[in-house]
């Protein structure tokens, strides 16, 4: 029990052990299930059309990024399938390139790959992982984890799903009509000098990430506040469970950031419709002026798609090893720590570009950041010391993070180093390194997370043996195609390239192959979810024995999340001194004899 | 403490100073004083890292073992905070980051800095194409074909010397990267960068084996563009041929071009500016063909058709975008301020030897 909890809580009992963690106070609501449909087929999809309760929001913004994450990754699959060989011409016939032009001509096929890896990278930035923990999870744990029954403005948060629609739409249109050749990053001049008969389609995507900008900042405040204003009575800041801290450094990020970058984007419609220099020095722009703007958002926004999955990961280890969080504190600040010094790194990206001063400092300042990072990881290795750790999907999942994000990051370290990175940068060291942190940090503690609250959240249990080779599957296939990827770039593949010399074949092929693995592990989840929705045992109200206050009530949540106003006496990591509500140990015990208990 | 076991060399051994690891992870065509120190700092860095993963990894595996879930589910008790511990694994990794900051720091100024007595040279770089002119205003005439049948040029430069770059861009943004050099610096379009090296001595046993200069040894380096800039970006390569100084001095002078007749000045312009892009084998490429194409009806993407006549090429060189060829796209730059109109005319003359299409007038041939 906190001191604080304690001081809310007055006379009432004291004792270390208490058996449900909060006090019923206020009126009785019994309500059904959040999920139970209003009337007829039309009328329910009304009524989650124009739904403000957060769960319903958090589980459209699920389907929706799960259906973008498809998208963007049948686009890497192909990227990766024209990467098998390189293009050759051999008597005028060109073999190894598969996505050729009727024409005939290997740039004009090139083209077209630009086109899929251009399409691959800004769907999963912009539609996928900067909207996808904090939107999905964030939308349906952070009222309850606070005790909450909603976020603090819902009709926002439905104007944000809205608007996150449209963005996405846009940028749909915009590749239904022929696609952009870019790259996400838009850089300048080429993005104001490409496709000139067919402008409207990078205006489109570019407006597609301007509005899907909006949408992030409406979240990101509707955040900020609900955490100061919603927390349940008893509930002080050091109470709060590391998720919640994780989303609201992340959506303080989003508000500051996401205007940088909103008015970024709208300089450069501008400069494309009406020749406006700015970037483009054939006008009198400087395209560099344009890199320091993008990243001046860009790279806080790497945090925003990081900070929330070290927030799923501090969830996670704790419930699954049954163990307060080592440093709590220490955890919280550094999600804090990390999105301040997110904000003073953007430079980093432009080592190749920018004079020695500006290079020098921006050199220091992204050491910065490896600090409250490498704090993190430590804390998660000790809070295992003497732990009760049960392998479910979600822990197993835990582990492959701390896993593949120690390498993420530790191959950060050569990155931010002046000389080695003047050497790696724009290779495929670059390329490996952030899909170890964006797809091994970010995605697979999203894929975690989902496990973890998919019982909550949809009120059934999943096969957690399939889900577990699911999860093996995902790390061998990852680990196959972007290792191979770090040994490319230090041998000097650059990145964005359609083709490659002959001495890279191997290597390439054997990402190939580990990309086909990746993608069997994501099958193996969608047929476990399926299953799980179709025929999944009922779940109980806490199956892991966690401690925050999703966890107390129904799987899934009523529509005002609890019958009653929770009163918070415990920390969200008491496991010594706390029995979490509603438990029963035996109820989902180690994966093995689960099995045997399934049968019958 | 790691710096001091590095610096006496037992941390370098087993990595920087050739073995087989070195060799997996960078390949073994490194060349030059900053190769080195680029792969002796990653060493550096490696090892540190793989220290710390195996620490981090290795208590991971042994303490999920240990202490997995059996009939209790209870933790046992233990601390959830550690002052000391805390500071000590913030502290110390701050004082081994200060140190990757300043070897980095170091190496970066040894590739911006040129080193004294440098001989300079300009590079121009262009979709989709790279150009170095020496300090003769020559420029190579020599090519070679990627396996996707792209024409690339070949740099000749001398070995161990030290040698500056001048860079600038003609249209959009590039970088150039020797990979073999370990480093790599943005080219743009609006202001000048530099690329200093020095490269090493040449390895390997290849030797020229045509040409006035045959028996010449030598050694290639990749150069690629790594910033990305369109359609062609994966080939926009060149190659790097390390000769002695002596004889690169000699065979960069071969290369002036003076004296030369129209049509061989414009078959050097056409390898130098244009064969990139447009092949004299028939072949498609981005643009093209200039077999046979003097002469030629051919039809525009507006659907207009017109003879390829001298006005024609004049126009395509200055106004590349008026009239496309139909399958063409707007590609090409403007070569306005870098081809003259003496230069313009040599090339016209060069593409009706190519072209059985022009029909020379009574008595000229």
């Amino acid at each position: 029990m906190s001191e604080k909890a304690a001081k809310a809580d007055g006379n009432e009992d004291m004792s270390t052990i208490n058996h449900h963690g909060s006090h019923a106070v206020g009126g009785h609501h019994d309500e059904g299930s959040y999920l139970a449909p209003k009337g007829g087929l039309v009328s329910t999809m009304w009524a989650w059309a124009t739904t403000i309760d957060h769960k319903k929001l958090g589980v459209m913004y699920l389907a929706a990024v799960l259906t973008l994450f498809f998208l963007g990754g049948v686009a890497a699959l192909a990227v990766r399938v024209e990467l098998f060989q390189p293009t050759t011409m051999v008597n005028g016939k060109i073999t190894g390139q598969v996505f050729q032009d009727a024409g005939g001509a290997v740039a004009a096929g090139h083209a077209i790959y630009n086109r899929i890896f251009t399409l691959h990278g800004a769907i999963m930035v912009f539609m996928v992982i900067v909207p996808g923990i904090p939107s999905a999870l964030g939308n349906f744990l952070l009222p309850i984890m606070l005790g909450a029954k909603d976020v603090a403005f819902p009709r926002l948060n439905l104007l944000s799903w809205w608007v996150y629609v449209v963005g996405s739409v846009l940028g749909v249109v915009s590749i239904i009509m022929g696609g952009v050749d870019t790259g996400w990053t838009f850089y300048t001049p080429y993005s104001t000098s490409t496709d000139w008969d067919v402008y409207m389609r990078v205006v489109l995507m570019i407006g597609a990430a301007f509005v899907l900008g909006f949408s992030s900042i409406l979240t990101g405040l509707n955040f900020v506040v609900t955490v100061h204003k919603l927390r349940a009575p008893g509930m002080g800041w050091f109470d709060m469970p590391l998720f919640v801290w994780a989303i609201y450094s992340t959506a303080i990020i989003q508000v500051l950031a996401t205007p940088v970058i909103g008015i970024t984007l709208l300089l450069l419609i501008f400069e494309r419709l009406f020749h406006v220099g700015i970037f483009d020095p054939a006008i009198g722009g400087d395209p560099v002026l344009f890199q320091h703007f993008f990243w001046f958002y860009s790279h806080p926004v790497v945090y925003v798609m990081i900070l929330p999955a070290f927030g799923i990961i501090s969830e996670l280890i704790t419930v699954h090893a049954h163990k307060k969080i080592f440093g709590y504190r220490a955890m919280a600040f550094a999600s804090l720590g990390v999105a301040f010094v997110s904000f003073l790194v953007w430079g980093h990206h432009m080592f190749a570009s920018m004079g020695e001063m500006a290079s020098a400092v921006f050199s220091a300042l992204t050491f910065l950041v490896a600090i409250p990072t490498a704090v993190k990881v430590f804390n998660w290795v000790a809070t295992l010391y003497k732990g009760s750790i049960q392998f479910t999907a979600p822990m197993v999942y835990a582990l492959f993070f701390l896993f593949l994000f120690t390498i993420g990051g530790l191959t950060g370290l050569p990155l931010g180093t002046l000389s080695t990175d003047l050497h790696l940068h724009d290779s495929y060291f670059v390329v490996a390194h952030f899909h170890y942190v964006m797809m091994g940090g970010t995605i697979i503690s999203f894929v975690a997370g989902i496990h973890h609250w998919w019982p909550k959240m949809f009120g059934k249990m999943y096969n957690e043996r399939w889900a577990i080779v699911g999860a093996c599957l995902v790390f061998i296939g990852f680990n196959l195609t972007f290792f191979t990827q770090f040994i490319l770039g230090t041998r000097g593949m650059p990145r964005r390239y359609a083709t490659y010399i002959p001495e890279f074949t191997e290597l390439h092929q054997w990402s190939t192959y580990g990309s086909f693995i990746l993608l069997l592990g994501f099958l193996v989840h969608l047929f476990v979810f399926i299953h799980s929705l179709v025929a999944g045992r009922p779940a109980p109200k806490n199956p892991w024995g966690g401690l925050s206050l999703e966890w107390e009530t129904d799987s899934p949540p009523i529509e005002h999340n609890f019958h009653h106003e929770p009163l918070v006496k415990h920390g969200p990591y008491d496991f010594e001194t706390t029995v979490p509500p509603h438990w029963d140990p035996k109820d989902y015990p180690i994966p093995a004899s689960n099995f045997a208990a399934e049968k019958h | 403490m790691m710096t001091s076991l590095f610096e006496h060399g037992l941390l370098s051994a087993t990595l920087a100073e050739g073995n087989a690891l070195r060799d997996f992870i960078f390949g073994t065509g490194g060349t030059g004083h900053h190769a080195e120190m680029v792969e002796e700092t990653f060493a550096w860095i490696f090892w540190i890292s793989a220290f710390f993963f195996v620490v981090l990894m290795g208590l991971t595996v042994l303490w999920s073992v240990q202490y997995k879930r059996r009939a209790t589910p209870v933790a046992l008790v233990s601390s959830s905070h550690n002052t000391v511990l805390e500071t000590l694994w913030t502290v110390i990794p701050l004082g081994i980051l200060a140190v990757m900051f300043f070897k980095g720091f170091q190496g970066y100024l040894d590739l911006s800095v040129a080193p004294a007595g440098a001989i300079e040279m300009d590079v121009r770089a262009a979709k989709w194409d790279w150009r170095i002119i020496y300090p003769n205003g020559a420029e190579s005439t020599e090519r070679e074909k990627l396996g996707s049948a792209k024409e690339i040029p070949i740099f000749y430069m001398p070995a161990e010397t030290p040698v500056k770059l001048r860079m600038v861009s003609n249209d959009v943004l590039h970088s150039f990267w020797v990979p073999d050099f370990r480093g790599k610096f943005d080219v743009m379009p609006n202001r000048y960068t530099y690329y200093g090296f020095t490269s090493g001595p040449i390895k390997g046993e290849k030797k020229l084996e045509a040409g006035p200069f045959a028996g010449t040894p030598y050694q290639d380096h990749w150069l690629f563009c790594a910033e990305y800039c369109g359609d062609s970006h994966s080939e926009m390569a060149a190659v790097v041929r390390m000769v002695p100084r002596e004889t690169w001095a000699k065979i960069v002078d071969s290369w002036s071009g003076a004296g030369l007749t129209p049509v061989e000045k414009g078959k050097r312009l056409y390898t130098i500016q244009c064969a990139s892009c447009h092949s004299i084998d028939g072949s498609k490429n981005t643009g093209p063909s200039w077999k046979d194409a003097f002469g030629k009806t051919e039809t525009f993407t507006d659907g207009t058709s017109g003879v390829v006549d001298d006005a024609y090429v004049r126009e395509s060189i200055y106004e590349p975008a008026k009239k496309l060829v139909a399958g063409y796209g707007p590609q090409m730059a403007s070569f306005k301020g870098i081809l003259s109109e003496d230069d313009v005319a040599a090339i016209i003359e060069y593409m009706k030897t190519i072209s059985v299409n022009h029909k020379p007038a009574e008595g000229q041939k």
